[in-house]
């Protein structure tokens, strides 16, 4: 049976709160509540300042809602059916860095990333190895 | 193998590895108790306990003593079904003291993470590209600046989405790229995996 999504994208990860290496600079994020070890994610539209710096509507994504702190989404792993719930603690990703780029798998792919997840999410359905994987999101 | 047979296994091998079989006379340390508790999900926003990220501080034998970044401290066990990557999959002995990690297991118990998979000094960085040499790339990470290290063969592009080639010419200085590499600890430096350019 076919599953519809609200979005379709790629999906990757980002470190945030206290963290070693590169990460150690990032902070909180833009919600001041974002941790690597968290169930969270970053989402493109969380504010007008936000939405100017990943702008997806430059690579064709329309319609992402504008959503705020603390609102949950589900994110499908296309590659394995896996699902998470996480809530929103960032902005991000800067899709407009990125237009046309597509994720596979097999046969199944996503274009433009549209989701960013904390490597405690991101583990739960995919490798963080594997980098970037086609997603599929809705209203958690 | 089906996930919940990996991760019946993984624990059992976690308890065997720790001595905890004989002490728990089979109670409640026992496998299925134990995944039990890993399948429940965390509720949205929340910590994930079997998560774990931080410095290696110590090592004995496969029992890794772990520095959280947020000050909590964690001892992550690795057995013979624990994934483990560095720029590669490659093998428990290379989980080194130093080294940072991300880890996801089963918690047990006894608050140790029997480890289904480590990231050993994984980093994923959307950076630009400052300049490109013979033997890396110069990079910035939000004003930070970090050397990418090219391992030949190893490093690889993905150019939109194509499979991953070793061809590193078509990458364009002023572009931002992800990269998925190893951080060389207490450096600015990471070895690079993986570079996902786009047009």
């Amino acid at each position: 049976m076919d599953v519809m999504y609200g979005l379709v994208g790629e999906a990757s990860w980002f470190c945030c709160g206290n963290a070693w290496g590169p990460c150690a600079s990032t902070g909180t994020g833009a919600c001041a509540t974002c941790h690597s070890g968290n169930m969270q994610h970053a989402w493109t539209n969380t504010s007008d300042a936000c939405y100017a710096i990943t702008r997806p509507d430059q690579c064709g994504v329309t319609g992402v809602s504008r959503r705020t702190c603390g609102f949950r989404h589900a994110t499908t792993n296309l590659c394995n059916g896996a699902r998470i719930v996480t809530s929103i603690a960032d902005c991000g990703p800067r899709t407009r860095s990125f237009c046309g780029e597509r994720a596979c798998c097999g046969g199944t792919c996503a274009s433009n990333r549209v989701m960013d997840l904390t490597p405690a999410a991101f583990t739960r359905i995919a490798s963080l190895s594997a980098g970037l994987i086609p997603a599929g999101i809705d209203v958690g | 193998m089906t996930s919940m047979d990996r991760r019946a296994l993984l624990t059992r091998a976690a308890l065997g590895a720790t001595g905890l079989i004989a002490a728990s006379a089979m109670g409640s340390l026992a496998p299925e108790a134990a995944f039990a508790a890993s399948a429940q999900v965390p509720d949205p926003g929340a910590p994930d306990p079997n998560f774990a990220e931080g410095l290696i501080t110590g090592r004995n034998q496969d029992l890794l003593q772990v520095q959280g970044s947020d000050g909590r401290l964690h001892k992550i066990q690795l057995t013979g079904v624990t994934s483990v990557w560095k720029l590669r999959p490659t093998t428990i002995d290379q989980a080194r003291i130093g080294d940072g990690l991300y880890a996801r297991g089963v918690k047990l118990p006894d608050g140790v993470l029997a480890a289904e998979s480590v990231w050993i000094n994984i980093v994923n960085l959307d950076v630009m590209i400052n300049s490109i040499g013979r033997t890396g790339l110069n990079l910035d990470h939000h004003g930070q600046k970090v050397v990418g290290h090219v391992q030949e063969g190893i490093t690889a592009a993905v150019y939109n989405g194509t499979p991953a080639i070793s061809d590193l010419s078509m990458l364009k200085v002023g572009r931002h790229v992800q990269v998925i590499g190893a951080w060389r600890p207490g450096t600015n430096e990471i070895d690079l995996a993986t570079i996902y350019a786009a047009n």
